[in-house]
């Protein structure tokens, strides 16, 4: 346990070392969530309400969705590939920690680096530019912050997942650009779920990738309310637990494959 | 003769630019910069005959990779005077660059995802070698260093050993009068270090190439090169031969002993003990101040001996004593070598 | 000219082997385009909830978007060398040092260092997006306009090469990454699939006088497709992209020609 806690500390203090990554990230996904805001804006045209979404709720998103990039290694994590074709997960697998709470106690030190000094910073300056919705209540706050917590571990089990492709395939990188790429599709950081055509939306909701980047956003700006926090909240634990499991098959399965085939 | 590589008085000044901590030391660098002039090569001179073997050494940070940067045109000298070839290197380029090689031991001078076929076949068109010429060398080269098992491989694929070797050849394919090598055997091991060797020796003598030899390893040195420059800090200590340096400074010789039994204690003198392991004892002696013959005969007078061997000190010894003691700065000679 | 047969060579080798496994290939260019694509196709989605964008409807949206993803692509697959992703390494690894030691044009050289056939797929995204744009809107199509859309494209690649190079350039000094640049082509690629009047004014005006993209994009396409332009800007200004361009391209190989010198006098 103290082993999975120093991971998370080294790897945090890491992460607030790339001061200068951090900010041209940080300056890029600002200018960005701008663009967004502003195409949403245009898109509304003075209608107060789309399809149950608010404009403020919708410029809210665009905030939101920007800041999360970072936290989330949204657009490419390819760290475990790159140790498994670089022989490094040898080593890595002699460490006497769990392979999987190995890179998930790094993971979380960057998130939560990044989190400090990237998605914060972001979001705030963003606050000032313009009108958000904020949670209405205490409880509405405390939700959404287990919601992106949970956030980054659905995240994680899937980018984990995703990298295994390593063990079996050297061509991992083309695979794992095209996972990637399904998850941006369906999550709704692009557009917000909403607006999508139903069934989209509804079929999204269903991946995890919805999961993790939509629903925190949907409580944020309230239009998540008392049971359906809950359910949220539990369809977030669920995929947590899915990856936990698929990702331990999975790994056992490369890791006997490495060890019978070599490296 | 007309030196291939005229050098005088060169010079090369860097601005180290000393750099403010933290968050507003960050933004007083934008306005505030203090800096340390080094003097990383400082008032250097030397000539290089056409087909010389020479090496050119020094220990880490002495200003070779400097000079070699000025002598290949990459850096522009701060002040003096510079020829190589016929040409100021840095000035005409691309002709200059047309008539000689590099290797460097640190990184390739090939393309990385091609396969060495396709790297040579573009050095051929870079550098408009005639086809016969091109085939000429590259089939005597591919023999000698024995390219065939891995003609088809990118260079990224390949050891150490093998990426040196079509380096190696890469440089020579276009008959440059003259071969920058920097560390080029770096990394490998006693046979591949030999292959090597033999090869630039085999260039050297065969096709007359001048070449500039840059290396750690002070047996390449001693196998290869007549002439030697020595640079320290900036400044060229030593221009003459190997064996002339040793002479003076490697006349350090190791007298290796087994006693027939284990001495309390043991004193000679004019010598130092190095090394003590029961009955096995390494003394340490000059040269000048006695010869090997008389030692021992001392040796035997007051102690029973079992077995006994004579070496010179090696020379990486020597060339460290140099380095770290700084010898050089004492040597009543700091330049060219009279004697040769 | 020995330069340039040298920059056909070096593309052709390196297209020889990407091509090396086909299907791999082909699998990663229709990748490439259902990723990329994605965006416009959500887009398109989302706006059958909405009738119109600042006055502007799909179809016209469709045509600079896919007109800038179509240059983009383009250029990333020719200016690939100077990608900072490539160059930087480049230089931190002394292989710029090697390019200084051949007998052939240093430029020439960079362009040739590297060439991503792969960056077909977003030209072909863009293609088929602006296919899609003429299918839906009606073009009043003059001579003048036929022959300004291919200039028009050709000023866009040059517009982002320009940006690309500039960035390659300033790894000379820094060996960072300047991330912040990436607003200017990436962002610049962003704003210029979407009619430009839309953003707010201090966006506009960054893509209007620091990286002059509305020139490129938002002003020849009100040209082209006969919108009004609620900016009120005089119609001189939808032809200036090919000299804007020819300016910014010139002013870029400059400050890299400043770039190399300084690199060769202060060394790595």
């Amino acid at each position: 346990m103290t082993a999975f806690f120093a991971t998370i500390r080294t790897s945090f203090r890491r992460q607030l070392t790339y001061r200068a990554a951090n900010l041209s990230g940080l300056a890029t996904n600002l200018m960005f969530a701008f663009f967004r805001a502003a195409v949403l804006i245009a898109l509304f045209n003075e209608k107060n309400v789309v399809n149950g979404l608010s404009i403020q709720g919708a410029i809210t998103f665009a905030g939101i969705t920007q800041a999360l990039i970072g936290y989330l290694s949204f657009f490419h994590w390819f760290d475990v590939m790159h140790s498994i074709n670089e022989g490094q997960v040898g080593a890595d697998l002699l460490k006497p920690m769990n392979y999987f709470t190995y890179w998930l106690g790094i993971d979380l030190g960057r998130a939560l680096g990044s989190f400090l000094i990237r998605s914060l910073p972001l979001f705030l300056i963003f606050l000032f530019f313009y009108k958000i919705t904020l949670p209405d209540s205490l409880l509405q706050w405390l939700v959404f912050l287990l919601s992106v917590v949970l956030s980054e571990l659905v995240s994680f089990g899937w980018r984990f997942l995703v990298n295994l492709a390593a063990f079996w395939s050297p061509n991992a990188l083309g695979i794992g650009r095209f996972a990637f790429g399904l998850s941006w599709i369906f999550s709704g950081f692009y557009m917000p779920l909403d607006l999508f055509p139903d069934w989209l939306a509804n079929f999204s909701r269903l991946t995890p990738f919805g999961a993790s980047v939509y629903l925190p956003i949907e409580i944020f700006i309230n239009k998540l309310k008392a049971g359906d926090l809950l359910q949220a909240v539990l369809i977030q634990l669920f995929w947590v637990l899915f990856f936990i499991v698929i990702d331990h098959l999975v790994l056992s399965r490369g890791v006997r494959k490495l060890v019978i085939q070599g490296g | 003769m007309k030196p291939i590589i005229s050098v005088q008085d060169l010079s090369k000044d860097f601005k180290i630019y000393r750099n403010h901590q933290g968050y507003l030391g960050a933004f007083r660098n934008l306005f505030d910069r203090k800096f340390d002039l080094v003097h990383a090569v400082d008032g250097v001179s030397f000539d290089v005959q056409p087909g010389e073997l020479v090496g050119y050494i020094g220990p880490n940070g002495a200003g070779k990779s400097t000079t070699i940067k000025m002598l290949t045109g990459l850096l522009v000298p701060t002040s003096g005077t510079l020829g190589v070839n016929g040409y100021l290197p840095w000035k005409q380029r691309k002709e200059y660059v047309r008539k000689i090689g590099a290797v460097f031991g640190q990184r390739t001078t090939l393309w990385w995802d091609l396969p060495l076929t396709d790297s040579f076949d573009l050095i051929k068109h870079i550098y408009d070698i005639p086809e016969n010429i091109f085939q000429a060398n590259f089939n005597h080269f591919r023999e000698i260093l024995e390219l065939d098992p891995f003609l088809g491989t990118p260079v990224r694929s390949l050891s150490l050993g093998q990426r040196m070797r079509a380096d190696l050849c890469a440089a020579f394919l276009h008959n440059p009068s003259l071969v920058f090598l920097d560390e080029p055997t770096i990394g490998l091991d006693v046979v591949a270090k030999q292959r090597i060797r033999d090869f630039i020796q085999f260039i050297n003598q065969e096709m007359g190439t001048t070449i500039l030899l840059t290396t750690h390893d002070i047996s390449d040195v001693q196998k290869l090169c007549e002439r030697v420059l020595i640079i320290d800090h900036g400044k060229i200590l030593f221009d003459g031969k190997l064996a002339t340096l040793l002479a003076d400074f490697g006349g350090r010789r190791i007298l290796s002993v087994e006693f027939a039994e284990n001495y309390p204690e043991i004193n000679l003198k004019d010598a130092e003990v190095v090394r003590r392991d029961g009955n096995q004892v390494v003394f340490s002696f000059e040269r000048k101040t006695i010869s090997a013959s008389k030692l021992i005969n001392r040796l035997s007078a007051d102690y029973r001996i079992a077995d006994l061997e004579v070496q010179n000190q090696p020379i990486e010894d020597t060339i460290r004593q140099i380095y770290e003691d700084q010898l050089l700065y004492n040597h009543p000679y700091d330049k060219k070598d009279p004697a040769s | 000219m020995r330069s340039i047969k040298l920059l056909f060579h070096l593309i052709r080798l390196q297209i020889r082997s990407q091509l090396q496994y086909p299907v791999s290939f082909i699998l990663e260019v229709i990748s490439g385009v259902i990723i990329l694509g994605f965006y416009f196709v959500a887009f398109a989605l989302t706006f059958s909830r909405f009738d119109n964008i600042g006055g502007w409807n799909l179809g016209e949206v469709a045509f600079v978007w896919g007109l800038a993803e179509f240059s983009f692509g383009t250029m990333d697959m020719f200016f690939s060398g100077f990608d900072y992703d490539a160059f930087g390494p480049m230089i931190r690894r002394g292989q710029f040092d090697q390019l200084l030691l051949r007998p052939a044009n240093i430029t020439l050289q960079v362009f040739g260092s590297r060439f991503v056939l792969r960056r077909l797929g977003k030209m072909i995204e863009g293609l088929a997006i602006f296919i899609y744009s003429l299918s839906l809107i009606q073009v009043d199509w003059t001579t003048l306009k036929l022959i300004y859309l291919p200039l028009l494209v050709i000023s866009q690649v040059f517009f982002f090469g320009s940006l690309f190079i500039i960035g390659a350039t300033t790894t000379f000094w820094t060996m960072e990454r300047l991330e912040i640049l990436n607003i200017f082509s990436y962002g610049g690629n962003e704003v210029m699939s979407y009619p430009m009047h839309i953003f707010p004014r201090p966006i506009r005006m960054l893509f209007t006088y620091i990286v002059p993209a509305i020139l490129l994009s938002y002003y020849p396409a009100v040209y082209i497709l006969g919108k009004t332009d609620p900016l009120g800007a005089p119609a001189i200004v939808s032809f200036l992209a090919p000299f804007v361009t020819a300016v910014m391209f010139w002013l870029a190989i400059r400050f890299w020609h400043f770039g190399i010198k300084n690199y060769q006098s202060s060394g790595s």
